[in-house]
């Protein structure tokens, strides 16, 4: 495997070049990704609010968001103004500190864990030798936040919600853990590019998905869960909550609650698509039709063409993947809250440990499939 | 040990049918996608009410005889008859009619019974205003005819359900010589005119 | 100079500071809901500087067990059993807060002549091999019995909770004669040993 472009190599030697010093080049450097991947993120949530508009609408034979710009792409932007320019409301008896907080609370560690996701080879921000374990410690904070949310309001429902909220991501932390080990065992690594790089070289047959279905099950559904989405969003469940530890929340804070959890979908699908989809790999290796065709694997533009075909694949299966969110929204109906712990403790977990039971032994009796 | 490996049979089973299930409705949910919305784009298109539609009641003020009898059979004697008995005449004098739409429910028992029809159904159905009050119509306003959606060049009319043809559940992009389901009226009354010879009234 | 190192200092000031303010909220706030969340900001604090020693996995392993378990369970506990209550002012409170004041600055005091008064060795090899893979050797070789005494004591507690928490299976003999006709019939509080001594 080469290695690919090294846009922060480059960028820096060009600077070196103007004259300046190494440090202060590394030192420019540093926030362009960061600003890029959060631009990224952000313009991701726009995407994601227009698509689950319009997909909602199309399941329900309704048309969606029409007005707002062609096809109203423009309406995320819309209501994103609109929430910008909203009142907000701090309710009496709240405690203003921890209302503010908590939202801030939920949403850092979401854009924080864009950290590790490769778009490519060398198309990440850092490639940490935690990786994917960084991603589900990260994810562990964002209870805290709901709690604090939830409490800070001053309002039952919201407390509830925010409980609810928390005991929901810790019990699908679990099996959505397990399910990432297995795919570690096989990879003999928590990097994302190590991961990515172990399905690589033999396109759509190389994936995870082919050798860990049961974990690419329990991972989605845990995900899912994760994000609060629908089949397991009871905690905003309008029934019975109003809107969970949202209830209170309005303007930009209600905003970053939003933002958040649209967020943690666009990475959930993410993170799905690098341990189990072949992140950044076409569906045929393209470096062996390069190499029958005859052109270098060095070649510039074969290397442009991989990058970006790299980004392209990474995000298109990202967004495969929230489509099926969207219509697993409409078609499941929301579960219990006992049905959810039941089947977090009593089928997730047990069949994720049974996954991971199974993967080890496959990776000692067949080290070439399951890596050695 | 056998028992448990069962138990652990029908779990494994029930699981795999929950999964099929899962999967029907996905792929009814993903069907959904490719028909056409049924949206009715409200201001821009409108549904065509139906013959039996009871929307906001028409009143003739010249017809009524003052008889009180819409007020009879309302549920909550709405309407309200200000009238006078005229001792040259010997007749009743009706000097005002006005029934308030804020609280009707537009039951139609008042045009059932009027006896002598000068209460009507409309297709009115857009009866919004600012003020409550503003819904309390009087015999002049009563007296307004709707305008037709089918005439209004500001209004794409889109066939209601019981216009539409047998099988067809959209309104939209329906073929030229498109009919209704079942006879026209005229049809009706050409088929029966020759052989109502047992009318009984 | 080098801005690696600028970095790492600035930000071993101001973790160090960050963790002590916390660390003193969680000591000194009155209400508790506020302990618990600045403990939480300890924990964070603490694993930033996990990760400037260069060890990434503590510093992650320490984010999802502490914040993201230990913190939230004791959170839960807070908010749970939260009544809103004022507590009757203790007298002479000021001897006890300035007898408490005195074991802890005593403590801090032992701890720091220890820090001062050892000749501590710096080590200067970089490890550059994952540490993953450094702690999973030390954990199945030197570090054995530890681990294995570590896991089999997790194990009891779970055991243990989870014995607490399935009590719901009902004794066979419900006893029925000493309810009182216009109450609901509860479970009751004993497992079903201690009942059938009765």
């Amino acid at each position: 495997m080469n290695s690919g472009i090294d846009l922060q190599g480059s960028f820096i030697q060009t600077l070196t070049e103007f004259g300046l010093p190494q440090d202060v080049a590394r030192a420019l450097w540093i926030p362009l990704p960061m600003v890029l991947v959060v631009i990224g993120a952000v313009v991701g949530v726009l995407v994601t609010v227009w698509l689950e508009r319009k997909v909602s609408a199309a399941a329900q034979q309704r048309i969606g968001p029409e007005f707002a710009g062609p096809l109203g792409v423009l309406q995320p932007v819309a209501d994103g103004l609109k929430l910008v320019f909203k009142e907000d409301v701090t309710p009496n008896k709240s405690d203003p500190w921890l209302f503010t907080l908590g939202p801030i609370l939920v949403v850092i560690p979401v854009i924080l864990s864009y950290l590790i996701v490769p778009f490519g080879q060398n198309l990440l921000i850092t490639d940490l030798n935690v990786g994917i374990f960084l991603w589900i410690a990260l994810s562990s904070i964002a209870p805290i936040g709901l709690l604090m949310s939830g409490y800070s309001s001053n309002n039952k429902y919201s407390l509830l919600g925010g409980l609810r909220a928390a005991a929901q991501s810790i019990s699908y932390e679990i099996p959505l853990a397990l399910a990432v080990l297995a795919v570690v065992m096989m990879s003999n690594s928590l990097s994302t590019i190590d991961i990515v790089e172990q399905q690589s070289g033999y396109g759509i047959l190389g994936w995870n998905i082919w050798r860990q279905p049961v974990g690419f099950l329990i991972f989605w559904i845990a995900a899912l869960a994760e994000c609060e989405r629908l089949p397991f969003d009871l905690p905003e469940a309008e029934e019975e909550l109003v809107a969970g530890y949202q209830t209170e929340y309005s303007g930009m804070r209600f905003a970053l609650f939003y933002v958040g959890s649209y967020i943690n979908l666009v990475l959930s699908a993410l993170i799905v698509a690098i341990l189990y989809l072949g992140g950044w790999e076409f569906p045929i290796p393209l470096d062996q039709l390069a190499g029958w065709l005859g052109v270098s694997e060095t070649t510039p533009w074969l290397q442009m063409l991989t990058a970006s075909l790299g980004i392209i694949m990474t995000i298109l299966k990202a967004y495969v993947l929230v489509f099926l969110a969207v219509l697993l929204r409409w078609t499941l109906p929301r579960v219990r809250i006992d049905q959810l712990l039941n089947l977090g403790w009593k089928f997730l977990l047990p069949v994720a440990l049974v996954n991971l039971l199974l993967t080890a032994g496959l990776k000692l009796v067949f080290p070439v499939a399951f890596g050695g | 040990m056998f028992n448990f490996l069962k138990q652990v049979g029908d779990y494994a089973k029930e699981t795999v049918q929950a999964a099929k299930f899962i999967g029907q409705g996905l792929s009814v949910t993903f069907d959904h996608m490719q028909r056409r919305p049924v949206t009715v784009q409200y201001p821009y298109e409108k549904l065509i009410p139906s013959e039996r539609y009871r929307g906001r009641i028409h009143y003739e003020f010249d017809k009524c005889i003052s008889c009180e009898v819409c007020v009879r059979v309302c549920p909550i004697n709405l309407p309200i008859v200000d009238w006078e008995f005229d001792k040259e005449t010997k007749k009743k004098k009706l000097n005002h009619y006005s029934i308030d739409f804020g609280v009707c429910i537009f039951c139609g028992n008042c045009v059932e019974y009027c006896p002598t029809n000068c209460l009507s159904m409309t297709e009115e159905y857009e009866l919004a205003t600012y003020d409550r009050h503003e819904l309390n119509y009087d015999s002049v306003a009563l007296g307004r005819l709707p305008y037709k959606v089918t005439q209004d060049p500001m209004v794409t009319p889109i066939r209601e359900f019981a216009y539409l043809p047998k099988g067809v559940v959209d309104g939209h992009d329906l073929p030229a010589g498109a009919q209704r389901a079942g006879q026209r009226p005229e049809a009706i009354a050409a088929q029966s005119s020759p052989d109502d010879t047992d009318t009984s009234d | 100079m080098n801005l690696a190192e600028d970095v790492q200092l600035i930000s071993f000031g101001l973790l160090g500071v960050l963790m002590i303010a916390a660390a003193l909220g969680v000591v000194l706030l009155d209400q508790i809901v506020y302990s618990a969340f600045l403990l939480g900001g300890v924990f964070l604090c603490m694993s930033g500087l996990y990760v400037l020693l260069n060890a990434d996995f503590v510093a992650a392993a320490q984010i999802l067990v502490y914040v993201g378990a230990v913190n939230v369970l004791i959170l839960f506990a807070i908010m749970l059993v939260n009544k809103q209550e004022t507590f009757k002012p203790v007298g002479n409170r000021w001897l006890r807060q300035g007898a408490t004041a005195l074991v802890c600055v005593g403590l801090f005091a032992l701890l720091s002549t220890m820090v001062l008064a050892t000749p501590w060795v710096v080590d200067t090899t970089v490890v550059l091999t994952s540490t993953v893979v450094q702690i999973g050797k030390h954990f199945f070789s030197d570090y054995l019995l530890p681990f294995e005494l570590a896991s089999v004591l997790l194990l009891m507690a779970m055991v243990g909770a989870i014995i607490l928490a399935r009590r719901d299976f009902i004794p066979e003999k419900m006893a029925t004669d000493t309810q009182d006709a216009l109450t609901l019939p509860e479970r009751p509080r004993e497992l079903t040993g201690t009942v059938s001594d009765r």
